[in-house]
């Protein structure tokens, strides 16, 4: 059961960070390489708010919210928009966003130094849970609250406001949006800076479950973002946090009865089955070629 | 002074090896991260495998190890591509990096391979040595350019539909190149593994792969220099820096970054595009005209005899999700003629012509073009058949000049060339020239001779349309499937095709074309046949057709309709896909509906000049 609870944990942080992946690729067709980079950023920036702001852990999460926004809307601008119209824009992409990475790395280790941080000593509340025999603390709680509130409010926003419905058109063909009055550059913009956002909640996220923040960090979650979005489908919502509970739950379950050397053959044998046999992930829809 | 800079030197040759695995697949469009684990199992087989230096000599040892480590990476590229085979782009890449990342951990809980404390392996590799291993590298990417293999593979990257339909063995490239990429990288980590003293399993990671991945795109990868320049670019950065006194810690990591972020936003292509590149053109473009030595030839082709059945369709129906778009289809076409297919928009004409070009596997009924079942048989076979076709929206390889784009064209009717090149045999520049020259002539006979150096992409509308059509004939086909050759030309220039198939159809071709101008269609066809509602509602001579009440009424509608009915509604008869921007529909309707009745044979009424 604590095992479970652990996996479930684990697994929103995953799906948070990778719902900020999928959803410039399902928009945008673009796979943006520097979002691990804001995962770490904001960790980073989370701690300092809270050791040297003064902040409360739950007030530095919007603060990082809005960071992470801002964050995104700067790697759209300087990796992404210049290469509008190129006929490698989706390698060129690839690239620029590894360069921006590397930057933005490089920056937090000129600010922070290569050592791990953590938060200062009492910025967690004390308050535990009793959930079927396990231990809860409040902060995990408020993690799978956040994430899935986070979750929640994006499906909305996309299915049900003009924004969405915007992000939607754009995805299905951008041309004919540009043409039917969508401001394709905004749109774009906003993606990315809603992406990241999310991507750097889930950031800070992390740091508070495991109370560390490491340069490396990001790398670490890039592949198993990756995963998750292939499990779960390209571009899909729903199938990003299905994709990152199965992950999360996989990993602890394979610690727990494998040993932890093997975790991440877990993973990546999953991945791997999941491409070969379903391609399109598990709520992934089949892209139709046309003649 | 050398020695001062030789572990610099060893690692650009290094860098550069490796990002030419990462080459080897860009330049067949192929996103893959697998390297990494390439050249980790490759590089712990060899150190592991390969007889010590103590016993055999340093050099033997090495070669021994080479040798396996290429081996095992082509094994492991095979073993990779074959169930990847199917996927494309970013997930051929996540594929291929969770097959890495598996690899990695599966050695790092092995015995044999040390663990995460990594196997010590002797240092024999020198930086001549490396500098060697690089230029037989190199050389073979370079000579890989310009053969009919590396063209198809650039094909492929380009359009990989219109690869198929020239003929191109889509899976085995893609596969031959992938195997290429797997013995570079096995060929690398053994190198790297008898250079650095001591491998574990990290030091293939992820990072490694993405920085392999770098190297090629920031040098280029469409280009063999490419990974050369890609990795003297990312290795010098470092140290440069460090000679110019720029602190360590953040600021080089940064400036490595912003560089990288630089050329890749103003130099597309790489590095390698400040090289200026030479575009051929064949030299004589009067022609052999009678010199010595005699014209070269290319592969001939045996066409069916005139009168033979080329196409034959029984009862050829295609479903899409309940809507029928074509149904119960008999048609039979014999050598020599020319078939118009003409219909009012979403007749099924193009998925007609798709099915017979073996592209849409049939529904129901059956198909046999040129003694190939269709539904049963892969597109490029279908077209090394002897079936070669145009595309209704341009599906031209664009970054490719037009003289190239119609060598490709040529693929089935020339010889594989690569190999011998590699040797340097006088037969393959033989061969090349022949097919060089032969796709000059098919340059010629529509009109583009003078445009054979400019890329696909800059080339006009009605220029673009007439490439495609260089590029299906270079092929030397025994069926031409045009779908709508003249849409977005002007009236001058459809009528300069109309003289092409004429004469086209004068030299024996058997051509199927799809056309909206039905002026056109009737000046120049043996045969219509007209399609409504994916049925043939009627097939005859120009004439027949022109008189038969059945297509007036499909075209124009009845007397009783409402005046403005089926031929204004439909937005243009003359030119529906809309092509032409801004028209207004009586500037294009070039069939007059008052003139129901009669519908002139050489409906010459001028397309909408745009």
């Amino acid at each position: 059961m604590q095992q479970l609870l652990n996996g479930i944990f684990i697994g929103s942080i995953y799906a948070l960070f990778a719902i900020g992946f999928t959803l410039v690729f399902g928009i945008l067709d673009r796979l943006n390489l520097a979002h691990p980079a804001v995962f770490a950023a904001s960790a980073f920036v989370g701690i300092e708010l809270v050791e040297r702001g003064g902040l409360s852990l739950w007030a530095a999460l919007p603060v990082v919210f809005v960071f992470g926004a801002v964050l995104g809307l700067v790697i759209e601008r300087l990796a992404f928009r210049p290469l509008k119209g190129r006929a490698d824009a989706h390698f060129a992409g690839l690239i620029s966003s590894i360069a921006l990475a590397g930057m933005l790395i490089a920056l937090l280790q000129w600010r922070y130094g290569p050592d791990t941080r953590r938060f200062p000593p009492g910025s967690f509340p004390d308050t535990r849970f009793e959930v079927a025999g396990a231990q809860v603390t409040l902060a995990q709680v408020v993690i799978l609250a956040v994430s899935l509130a986070l979750m929640v409010g994006l499906t909305y926003m996309v299915t049900r406001t003009r924004l969405g419905r915007g992000m939607r058109a754009v995805a299905e063909n951008p041309t004919a949006a540009r043409v039917l009055g969508v401001d394709v550059d905004r749109i774009t913009a906003v993606t990315f800076a809603i992406s990241s956002a999310l991507g750097a909640v889930a950031g800070v996220l992390f740091a508070i479950n495991v109370n560390t923040a490491q340069l490396g960090m990001g790398s670490a979650i890039e592949l198993k973002g990756l995963a998750v979005i292939i499990v779960g489908g390209m571009g899909s919502l729903p199938g990003a946090l299905i994709g990152g509970l199965v992950l999360g739950l996989a990993e602890v379950f394979a610690v727990q009865y494998i040993g932890s050397s093997w975790r991440d053959v877990i993973a990546f044998g999953l991945l791997f089955l999941i491409l070969l046999v379903r391609p399109q992930g598990l709520l992934g829809a089949r892209k139709v070629r046309e003649v | 002074m050398l020695a001062q800079y030789a572990t610099t030197l060893t690692f650009i040759a290094l860098g550069a090896i490796f990002a030419y695995s990462f080459y080897a697949v860009l330049i067949a469009g192929q996103l893959s991260l697998g390297q990494a684990g390439f050249a980790s199992v490759a590089a712990f087989s060899a150190a592991t495998l390969a007889p010590s230096g103590d016993d055999v000599g340093d050099v033997p040892a090495l070669l021994t190890a080479v040798v396996i480590g290429m081996a095992v990476g082509a094994v492991a590229s095979v073993v990779l591509g074959l169930p990847t085979m199917h996927l494309r782009g970013v997930f051929l890449a996540i594929a291929t990096l969770g097959f890495a990342e598996a690899v990695r951990v599966v050695l790092l809980n092995q015995e044999w391979t040390g663990g995460a404390q990594g196997l010590a392996v002797p240092r024999i590799l020198t930086v001549g040595m490396a500098w060697t291993a690089l230029a037989v590298v190199a050389y073979w990417f370079w000579r890989m350019g310009r053969s009919r293999y590396g063209r198809a593979l650039e094909a492929i990257r380009e359009d990989e539909l219109a690869a198929r339909s020239m003929g191109i063995d889509v899976g085995r490239h893609r596969l031959a190149a992938f195997v290429t990429s797997g013995a570079v990288a096995g060929l690398y980590g053994v190198l790297f593994a008898y250079y650095v003293r001591l491998i574990a399993p990290s030091d293939f990671d992820f990072t490694a792969a993405v920085d392999g991945l770098v190297t090629a795109v920031v040098g280029g990868s469409t280009m063999f220099l490419g990974p050369i320049l890609g990795s003297g670019f990312q290795t010098m950065i470092p140290e440069i820096q460090r000679a110019v006194g720029v602190e360590a810690g953040w600021i080089r990591p940064f400036l490595a970054g912003l560089l990288l972020l630089v050329v890749i936003l103003f130099l597309p292509g790489g590095l390698t595009s400040l090289i200026p590149r030479r575009t051929r053109v064949p030299s004589s473009s009067g022609g052999p005209g009678g010199a010595a030595d005699p014209a070269p030839r290319l592969a001939a082709r045996a066409h069916p005899a005139a009168g033979e059945t080329v196409v034959s369709l029984t009862g050829l129906a295609k479903e899409y999700g309940g809507v029928h778009a074509v149904r119960g289809v008999d048609l039979e076409i014999r050598s020599g003629e020319v078939v118009g297919l003409i219909g009012p928009n979403g007749a099924g004409k193009t998925t007609l012509v798709n099915m017979i070009s073996g592209l849409v596997p049939p529904s129901s009924g059956s198909a046999t073009v040129l003694g190939t079942t269709i539904g049963r048989t892969p597109v490029h076979r279908v077209a090394a058949a002897g079936v070669s076709r145009t595309f209704q929206h341009s599906k031209l390889f664009n970054r490719l000049s037009a003289l190239e784009n119609v060598l490709v064209g040529a693929h089935l009717v020339s010889r594989p060339t690569f190999l011998r090149r590699l040797l340097w045999l006088p037969s393959a520049r033989r061969d090349e020239r022949a097919a060089l020259e032969h796709a000059a002539r098919c340059l010629r006979r529509v009109g583009l001779g003078e445009l054979a150096g400019n890329r696909a992409s800059s080339l006009s509308y009605g220029d673009q349309r007439r490439l495609e059509i260089a590029r299906a004939l270079a092929a030397e086909p025994s069926l031409l499937i045009l779908d709508e050759p003249a849409a977005g030309m002007n009236h001058v220039e459809a009528a300069q095709l109309s003289e092409l198939i004429r004469s086209l159809a004068q030299g024996g071709l058997t051509i199927l074309f799809i056309e909206h101008n039905v002026g056109m269609v009737l000046e120049t066809c043996t045969r219509v046949v007209v399609l409504d509602f994916g049925e043939v509602i009627a097939s005859g001579t120009p004439a027949q057709i022109a008189a038969d009440p059945a297509v007036i009424e499909a075209y124009l509608g009845t007397a009783d309709d409402d005046p403005g009915g089926r031929s204004v509604a439909d937005g243009t008869l003359a030119d529906p896909t809309g092509s032409s921007g801004a028209a207004t529909p009586d500037a294009v309707t070039n069939v007059d509906p008052s003139a129901a009745g009669t519908l002139d044979i050489p409906d010459t009424t001028p397309r909408n000049a745009t």
